[in-house]
């Protein structure tokens, strides 16, 4: 067992570092308060060159193993407060990218992959229906084959990226009959016709990743925008959720990293009664805890990274990781703000937005109530 | 035989006085010393630099050295010395002498040292104390070969007196002909100002990226500066946003001072921006951060909020 | 047009009191390099060539200049602390070799804050200089470089004739960001690598450093807590008002 990098990832590793301290590190209380996407900043980490760490050199992006990515990530999100970009960033790589890079077709892949490396489309998946969440398969959005295209009626609900996308990949079912295995996805593009995504939808946290819901009314889709076989969604969408799970809090494990240096800090310098309070067993005991929690969230992370890339199965390490990492956050957030005390619930102190938006990350890409039952079925309960 | 000349600058023409500084270090060297100007039509100037103790005060009067082009005058510098067998060059440190010195030295086949701070002996050898990383270090240097060429702070010299008999002055003989002709004056950005330059002021109120906006900047930073007589700096972060022109700023790539009373309007005190100010006889910091860097440095320090207090010091000045 | 870009490899002047330093491309020179990629993507220069003198550890700045975009980069292999004549008498041997039109480097190395180089070798060759530039255009067909120069009086502006040494001020431009993507190609661009003999130049430093030392620390303040205490102390104690 080796937990070293080797140079060029630790070459890498620092390049984020550079480049997230130098463009990334931009204001973020009013982009919060006015849910503002910043279209700047994504650019950016396209150009630098976050969007395409895992898709191959031959469409424009890096090609880095599932490892490096990552550990890539988590020191975006060392160096990032904008929890919205990065969730805006996670949804497009693992819920776009992901299915086209192992779905697609030849001309599929240059159509899209080029794009959703560079920065210039937006990408993410509409799966979600009003009346299916968890219960991921039991769609109403039904898609219908009309000669060279397919007219999907229905709707789609908390889709992240929806109001800002170019290209979204929608699960519709083309034979209700056969259940799950009745289900397609489809890359349907902004300007199609029968297309609605303006509706917009405001959030508790993460305000800066645009969510909408998403209506089709007779919207036609070129049969080519089918990715792979018709009843093959159900399928992908489990393949691809794989990797969002195990990676969508990659970077979350950089901010508690952050959030631990900021307490240290605050509890060195915070004097109580002639002493700093850090020297207060209740506080000293709770960024202890904090340490732990970091540190295990970042073993389960690079556990499920090095897992990835020995191509075994992942789900155990993917679930186990997903419930570390959002457990943890929210854990240090809350203890962040206690350990700051009054000044930890004001705006201005930045650890209060900290909190607002880890909490989604119990809900989204599985509860953590289905991760625990993905790890209770692996069990053998 | 003068063994060392001593570059003395001209701004349009005008003596810049800091200049004169580096006298003080030709006399601690020991040997003759000539000073060097180079311009056009500089009779004037000229005679008001003959007491200076000197052995000759030489003019390199033509049109074609109006302008200072590095070429131009390290050619014309580098024949003097040869002229003279000078062996030592001296200049005090700004943009003027750091474009033209090291291309006399390299010209005359010599060591250089930048910002020369004092004149040490050890072990019997001259050396040259210098800042180096921003002044956070000094270096202890000694140079060998036949030559050498130096630029002092002016801030670590004091003006030399003028108290000397007087010295001839003798026109440098060259042929124009030969002078390099590869660059081309064009023009040169011209800003009136009442206040004092900022290298030679007594007083300077220095303002930092804090002051938000180029009103705020002009009123409470230009406002104070007035109401001493003293003249404006600006650190980086200041400059780059707008706030100042580049020419105002202090620090380890602008310009050093050494004034009497240094006031920080907003200033953090980053190391690069301590290097100019370091050597200020008394330096006053505002600055809503209790603990801004800056404070370290501060003879007094006032934690407060610029826009409120500087009116308030502005008003109390006023009143006398 | 070919342009030789310099740069020397210095401890990090933005990593915190107390933090290991760590070496970067000398901030100026990183200028110059942005400086020289622009005039390429311009179509003002076809190939950008930098060059840096030091051991085998500055490779990892070297890696970051051709992560920037340069076309390829040599390397002399030289350990000993040399003064700025003997870079600029280095570079000068090299620059006969090369002969590119324009040298451009960054005004002065941060470490030690010579500001020499550029007009030492822009004297060794015999070429027009513009230091300390914020603003470069080419005039004529690229036969003329027009500068705008920071002097201590404000902005003053030159044209000088190509070749040239130009050295960059701050302002001249704001240097990218080295990408992953670049990373990945700089991977595959070779770093050359010679020897002061190889260049048939023989150099010794005529500078010596015989001791470096702190500067004296100023001796600590007081906090006043009004403008009144302020102005009382700067009358009697002070006496500057």
């Amino acid at each position: 067992m080796d937990f070293a990098w080797s140079d060029q990832q630790k070459e890498l590793l620092a390049a984020v570092d550079r480049f997230v301290k130098e463009q990334l590190n931009y204001d973020m209380i009013e982009n919060d308060r006015n849910a503002v996407f910043n279209h700047d900043a994504w650019k950016k980490c396209a150009g630098f060159g976050i969007q395409g760490l895992p898709v191959s050199e031959e469409y424009g992006g890096l090609g880095q193993d599932p490892l490096t990515t990552v550990a890539a990530l988590e020191r975006l999100g060392y160096g990032c407060k904008d929890n919205g970009l990065l969730f805006s960033i996670n949804a497009h790589m693992w819920t776009a990218i992901i299915p086209l890079i192992f779905n697609g077709n030849e001309a599929q892949k240059k159509k899209f992959l080029p794009g959703l490396v560079d920065g210039s489309l937006i990408g993410g998946n509409a799966m979600s229906e009003p009346n299916s969440g968890s219960d991921a398969f039991a769609l109403a959005t039904t898609a219908v084959k009309k000669g060279a295209k397919y007219i999907l009626n229905g709707s789609k609900i908390f889709v992240t990226n929806g109001p800002i996308a170019d290209v979204l990949l929608v699960f519709a079912a083309t034979d209700k009959s056969k259940g799950a295995q009745g289900i397609s996805a489809f890359l349907v593009e902004k300007e199609f016709p029968g297309l609605d995504l303006s509706h917009k939808i405001e959030k508790m946290g993460i305000r800066t990743s645009p969510m909408g819901e998403v209506f089709f009314e007779d919207c036609e889709v070129p049969e080519e925008n089918l990715l792979g076989k018709e009843g093959a969604g159900s399928w992908m969408f489990t393949r691809s959720m794989t990797w969002e799970r195990g990676s969508i809090l990659a970077a979350h494990v950089g901010t508690m990293q952050r959030l631990l240096e900021t307490c240290i800090r605050y509890a060195n310098e915070r004097k109580q009664g002639g002493q700093s309070i850090g020297k207060f067993q209740q506080v000293a005991t709770k960024i202890v805890e904090m340490k732990m929690r970091v540190e295990r969230s970042r073993h389960a992370l690079y556990h499920y990274g090095w897992a990835m890339n020995h191509r075994k199965a992942v789900y155990m390490e993917a679930a186990l990781a997903k419930l570390e990492i959002s457990d943890s956050w929210v854990k240090c957030c809350e203890d962040a703000i206690q350990i700051h005390g009054g000044y930890g619930y004001m705006v201005e102190y930045e650890i209060e937005r900290e909190l607002r938006d880890s909490l989604g990350s119990k809900l989204y890409s599985g509860t953590s109530e289905i991760q625990r039952n993905i790890v209770a079925s692996l069990l053998g309960l | 035989m003068a063994k060392t000349v001593v570059l003395i600058e001209l701004d349009r023409g005008q003596l810049k006085r800091p200049s004169l500084n580096a006298i003080t270090l030709a006399r601690q060297l020991g040997s003759d010393y000539a000073l060097l100007i180079l311009g056009h039509s500089l009779n004037e100037v000229a005679s008001s630099l003959v007491s200076y103790g000197a052995s000759t005060v030489l003019v390199a009067d033509n049109p074609a050295l109006a302008e200072p082009l590095a070429d131009r005058y390290a050619w014309v510098i580098a024949e003097a010395m040869r002229k003279l067998s000078a062996t030592t060059l001296l200049a005090s440190s700004s943009t003027f002498s750091k474009d033209i010195l090291p291309r006399v030295a390299a010209l005359v086949d010599a060591p250089m040292v930048t910002d020369v701070l004092a004149l040490e002996q050890e072990n019997g050898e001259t050396a040259f104390r210098r800042p180096v990383n921003a002044g956070s270090m000094l270096a202890t240097v000694r140079l060998s070969g036949e030559r050498r060429v130096l630029t002092v702070r002016a801030t670590a010299f004091p003006t030399p007196a003028a108290d000397a008999a007087p010295c001839p002055i003798e026109p440098f003989e060259f042929d124009p002909a030969s002078l390099p002709n590869d660059t081309e004056f064009i023009s040169r950005e011209e800003r009136a100002s009442d206040r004092p330059d900022l290298g030679e002021a007594r007083v300077v109120i220095g303002g930092g990226r804090a002051l938000r906006d180029k009103e705020s900047f002009d009123r409470l930073v230009g406002g104070l500066a007035d109401s001493l007589g003293g003249a404006i700096g600006a650190t980086r972060a200041a400059v780059d946003t707008g706030l100042a022109p580049n020419d105002y700023q202090i620090g380890q790539t602008g310009k050093v001072i050494a004034p009497d009373l240094y006031i920080a309007l907003g200033i953090s005190g980053a190391i690069q921006h301590l290097a100019g100010i370091k050597d200020s006889r008394i330096i006053v910091a505002i600055n809503k951060d209790p603990d801004a860097p800056i404070f370290q440095v501060a003879t007094y320090g006032l934690v407060a909020d610029l826009h409120q207090v500087v009116p308030q010091l502005i008003g109390a000045i006023k009143a006398g | 047009m070919k342009i030789l870009v310099t740069f020397k490899s210095v401890p990090d002047p933005y990593a915190g009191a107390g933090a290991a330093a760590k070496s970067v491309i000398n901030p100026f020179d990183e200028i110059a390099i942005e400086e020289a990629l622009r005039m390429r993507e311009r179509g003002e220069a076809t190939e950008v060539v930098g060059v840096t003198i030091g051991p085998a550890q500055v490779d990892e700045q070297i890696r970051s200049a051709l992560a920037m975009g340069i076309d390829r980069a040599l390397r002399i292999d030289d350990s000993r602390a040399l003064d700025p004549y003997a870079l600029a008498r280095i570079l000068y041997s090299l620059v006969t070799k090369e002969a590119p039109q324009v040298v451009l480097m960054g005004k002065q190395a941060v470490d030690d804050d010579s500001n020499q180089v550029g007009q030492m070798l822009a004297g060794l060759l015999g070429w027009p200089q513009a230091t300390f530039v914020s603003k470069i255009e080419f005039l004529d067909d690229k036969k003329r470089a027009r500068c705008g120069r920071e002097t201590d009086s404000g902005i003053e502006v030159i044209a000088v004739k190509l070749p040239a040494v130009i050295t960059a001020d701050l302002r001249l431009n704001e240097p990218r960001y080295v990408s992953l993507p670049g990373l990945m190609k700089a991977r595959k661009k070779p770093i050359e690598t010679l020897t002061c003999e190889q260049l048939g130049v023989k150099v010794e430093p005529l500078t010596t450093i015989l001791s470096i030392s702190s500067p004296p620390r100023r001796p600590s303040g007081v906090r006043v807590t009004s403008v009144e205490e302020l102005i009382a102390k700067l009358k009697e104690e002070a006496k500057v008002l």
